[in-house]
């Protein structure tokens, strides 16, 4: 049963990995967006199982491309490095801001973090100097040169990266403590855990994931700006994904962001514009009929026959 | 020797004072009664020697250490555990992972060991079938798994808040063994309890409060006919 599953997951994994050899480029580009969102939503699931809600994540992920764009501009340092140093910056700076706002809880901490896109943008719109103010900056080349096959390479190994994460989550010790937390932070406290060390690492940990999908986004794109690198789209459709797909899980984001990203490719073609519309139906349907999700909602028939 | 030991405990919430001036000791491996009207700040006691309040005013001692500014999970690390009134099951996990987080992180094991201390545990209190979904538990069971939770965390120190609470009389019955069989284990056990039966038959001492205030102190014969202690029962006779 292990071996098969494991045998199953590097089954998928190769597949993946040898996709650009037979597929096109607009394939790699669709494949870039979902990638990039699935570890958004994966980073947005892994906050949430502690029970705390984040609107933050256009900030965290703006905050890891600029540190991105700028490092590698301005330092000279290799992309990929400054992609890494991005995603360390937007860990460090979310552990400041943790140790700062994390005695708040539910809609109050929420507030917080969706202040802190909009506290970003404001910044960096007003550091022309360092940041190139409201044109943003632009990189001389894209990442890679352009080359959709390796720029393909860099966002799937960002989603493998959150995938792992997420799943060391699910698996050790932060399990326990982080459903403590959300059951019961009195129970949690009582238990001999840390309440307010392990909310700190984990906002710290998921700010990380979104600093390096901005980067990763930053470097493959060319660019960044304020409105463009801290758009709302950064915060709401990774939140779309995980609820469709199904929270407390690694498979929810994953299957949510393939799915709403294949969805909203098709859309864009249809009705332009008018895909978020289709968008936000669906979401509200999840949330109506199944708010499990469709891994939730699966997993529990398939546990109902399986106990028959 | 005291196992703990609060020094004029004094429990504001806003101009209430919920514990006043409490001064009590648990004495190593004896078995206190926590006893007084609905109201009187038993749980708030509690609460205050676990953490999870800390005092306006006053000491608190464990193992002569002063742990009065500590927060809860250390106090819990340190040998405090703790059942609650309202039992507080944590969904999503299964009977055997409830008991688990207080090995994991009370005592500090390794997932392994944790999962097989909590199993101890749980064949300890009689509860079949650890892998269970806890919604499938009765009254009793889940009194029990909170009872095994708090164990896992190895406690010296073991608060049972009304353990007892809607429990009919063979279950009453079955969970004074229980408790017998823990403070065999050699643990100071510090029991809240409405069912006079229970204390009479458990407690080696008890501790009467009212308003906040310990009104009366000694063995379980001695207090129950303090005349303050009725009076603060029954009310006064008109």
């Amino acid at each position: 049963m292990r071996n098969s599953r494991t045998l199953l997951y590097i089954l998928i994994l190769a597949v993946l990995f040898t996709l650009p050899f037979y597929t096109g480029v607009y394939l790699l580009n669709v494949m870039d967006i979902i990638l990039i969102y699935m570890a958004l939503a994966l980073s947005w699931d892994m906050l949430l199982r502690s029970g705390q809600i984040s609107f933050g994540m256009a900030g965290l992920f703006g905050v890891g491309g600029y540190a991105a764009v700028l490092l590698h501009l301005n330092a000279g340092l290799n992309p990929l490095v400054s992609i890494v140093l991005g995603s360390l910056i937007a860990g460090a700076l979310a552990w400041l801001i943790g140790v700062a706002v994390l005695q708040l809880r539910g809609m109050y901490f929420a507030i917080v973090t969706l202040a802190l896109a909009e506290i970003f943008r404001v910044i960096v719109r007003n550091l022309p100097d360092l940041t190139g103010g409201p044109e943003g900056t632009v990189l001389p080349s894209a990442i890679f040169s352009g080359n959709s096959t390796k720029t393909y390479w860099l966002t799937l190994s960002v989603a493998v990266v959150s995938i792992i994460a997420s799943e060391i989550f699910r698996r050790t010790r932060i399990h326990f403590a982080l459903t403590s937390i959300r059951n019961d932070e009195i129970v949690a406290k009582s238990s001999g855990i840390d309440v307010f060390k392990y909310l700190v690492f984990i906002f710290m940990v998921t700010s990380a994931i979104q600093g390096l999908t901005g980067g990763a986004y930053a470097h493959i794109y060319g660019f960044v700006s304020p409105e463009g690198s801290f758009s709302v789209d950064f915060t709401l459709l990774p939140i779309a994904m995980a609820l469709l797909g199904g929270m407390h899980s690694t498979w929810g984001p994953v299957v949510g962001a393939v799915l709403l990203g294949v969805v909203s490719e098709f859309l864009k073609l249809q009705i332009p514009y008018g895909h978020l519309l289709v968008y936000g139906l669906i979401i509200v349907i999840t949330i109506l009929f199944f708010p499990q999700g469709i891994v939730g909602t699966l997993g529990q028939r398939f546990r109902k026959y399986g106990s028959r | 020797m005291a196992v703990l030991k609060t020094e004029n405990i004094v429990r504001h919430f806003g101009g209430l004072a919920a514990l006043n001036r409490v001064s009590v000791e648990f004495r190593e491996n004896e078995i206190l009664g926590i006893i007084g009207p609905n109201g009187a700040g038993k749980t708030t006691f509690i609460n205050v020697i676990a953490g999870i309040y800390l005092p306006t005013e006053g000491k608190i001692f464990f193992e002569g250490q002063d742990i009065s500014a500590l927060p809860a999970h250390q106090r819990c690390r340190m040998g405090i555990g703790r059942t609650f009134q309202l039992v507080r099951p944590l969904p999503g996990l299964s009977l055997v992972e409830n008991v688990m987080v207080g090995s994991l992180f009370g005592k500090g094991l390794g997932q392994r060991e944790a999962r097989k201390k909590a199993e101890e545990w749980c064949e300890f209190l009689a509860l079949s079938d650890c892998n269970r979904d806890i919604t499938r538990m009765t009254a009793l069971e889940v009194k029990k798994m909170e009872i095994a939770h708090a164990l896992a965390t190895q406690p010296k120190l073991l608060f049972l808040d009304e353990v007892m609470a809607g429990l009919n009389g063979d279950e009453t019955m079955e969970m004074i063994d229980l408790v017998r069989k823990i403070h065999r284990r050699g643990i100071t056990i510090g029991i809240v309890e409405h069912v006079m039966r229970v204390i009479r038959e458990l407690t080696d001492r008890c501790v009467v409060l009212d308003w906040g205030e310990v009104i009366a102190e000694g063995p379980y014969e001695m207090v129950s006919s303090d005349p303050k202690v009725v009076t603060a029962y029954l009310g006064e006779e008109a």
